[in-house]
């Protein structure tokens, strides 16, 4: 048994892939429920679309922050001289950063969708829904946070 | 009724734990070893496998979010003609979904060149094998949802549009985002595999059994 073994890379583009697959489904999912919500609004009361793309915006950064990991993550394998400590980390950082951001898209989906359709009615609901947006956001930041720390404790390891 | 789940988690529970149990108390329990599978079976299974999923994936989000949208555009246009043809724009953004699944497609396929099986489990090409199976799987699994998520908020937009011709525009800045998605997934699924060589021969036969062939489990 290696600690260096051929199929080490296997677990590195697990990581790599359940990032940004996982991000997606969060990010998909908020853009379109917030979606229906702003169309819905925008029968109403059409000034007030652009003020309400902010849960779009926000489940766009999801997408960004499974993107930015990937790219960390992919950057760091290769054939040779790559253990298989380092895969299981680096499938580590991907499902933390992915499984995160899948929650976040969820809850910025539901909280957007609802919300704006609150905001027809009572315009004083947008400042409580911009920060319950960013608390559902945060959630993704954490995994991109996990991520980027489990990315770091890699090095070290010689075949 | 409610039994679905028993047979859904249940059944594949139970049969997992009993080849699990036989396994370990016929006293085989070491032929469960994860890294034998992956060292086994051929790269051009995985590489092949990934190339499949990542065309058939891609397609099919393009076809659901086609229909999705389609099925609105045509329903809205009953009571207002006007939105058949400005909608038709919702329909191109799902079809782009599948020209990058082509696209990829055609681009891992450039990277499979025939060797003899022989000189096939080196390191390298073990590595080009997984990058392509996870390449194709990430590009495809995005691409589905990113086809999802612009057909459903196509069909919003047109029948926002059957409301009031003015929303259709800030509506697609919506869809703008959505389709962003699937281009994220383009470019990990090329990132993955840039440093994937294509498939190659071992150096020599002669080399063969101390580099080449890196696992005890082939032959």
């Amino acid at each position: 048994m290696s600690i260096c073994p051929p199929f080490a890379p296997f677990f590195g583009f697990a990581g790599v892939a359940s990032a940004m697959i996982f991000s997606t489904a969060g990010a998909a999912f908020g853009t379109s429920k917030a979606g229906i919500g702003i169309a819905g609004l925008g029968t109403f009361n059409p000034e007030l679309i652009m003020k309400s793309l902010i849960p779009v915006v926000m489940s766009g950064i999801i997408a960004v922050y499974g993107l930015v990991v990937s790219v960390l993550i992919s950057a760091q394998l290769k054939p040779d001289g790559y253990s298989l400590f380092a895969g299981f980390v680096h499938l580590a950082a991907g499902l933390s950063c992915g499984l995160t951001g899948l929650a976040a898209g969820y809850a910025i989906g539901f909280v957007g969708d609802s919300c704006v359709r609150a905001f027809v009615k009572e315009s004083k609901v947008f400042v409580s829904m911009v920060l319950i947006l960013i608390f559902a956001e945060v959630l993704g930041l954490y995994g991109l946070i996990v991520a980027l720390i489990l990315n770091t404790q890699t090095v070290g390891i010689e075949c | 009724m409610g039994y679905t789940s028993y047979f859904s988690y249940g059944l594949p529970s139970f049969l997992i734990i009993v080849v699990a149990l036989y396994l370990l108390f016929t006293g085989s329990g070491e032929s469960f070893n994860v890294g034998r599978f992956l060292e086994e079976s051929s790269p051009y299974a995985w590489a092949g496998t990934g190339i499949g999923l990542c065309i058939g994936l891609s397609v099919l989000g393009a076809g659901w979010g086609i229909f999705v949208t389609g099925a609105s555009i045509l329903g809205g246009g009953v009571r207002t003609p006007r939105i058949t043809t400005k909608n038709l724009i919702s329909i191109i953004f799902c079809e782009v979904v599948a020209i990058y699944g082509v696209i990829m497609g055609i681009v891992y396929s450039s990277k499979l060149s025939a060797v003899d099986e022989d000189l096939l489990y080196t390191r390298e090409n073990y590595f080009t094998g997984f990058a392509l199976f996870w390449g194709g799987l990430t590009v495809g699994v995005c691409n589905l949802l990113c086809g999802v998520s612009v057909g459903i908020t196509g069909s919003t937009a047109a029948l926002a549009d059957a409301a009031d011709p003015n929303l259709f525009v800030k509506i697609l800045v919506v869809e703008v985002f959505g389709s962003i998605l699937g281009l994220f997934g383009l470019i990990v699924g090329l990132l993955m595999t840039t440093e994937a060589p294509e498939f190659k021969a071992a150096a020599s036969l002669a080399t063969t059994a101390a580099r080449a062939v890196v696992s005890p489990f082939v032959h």
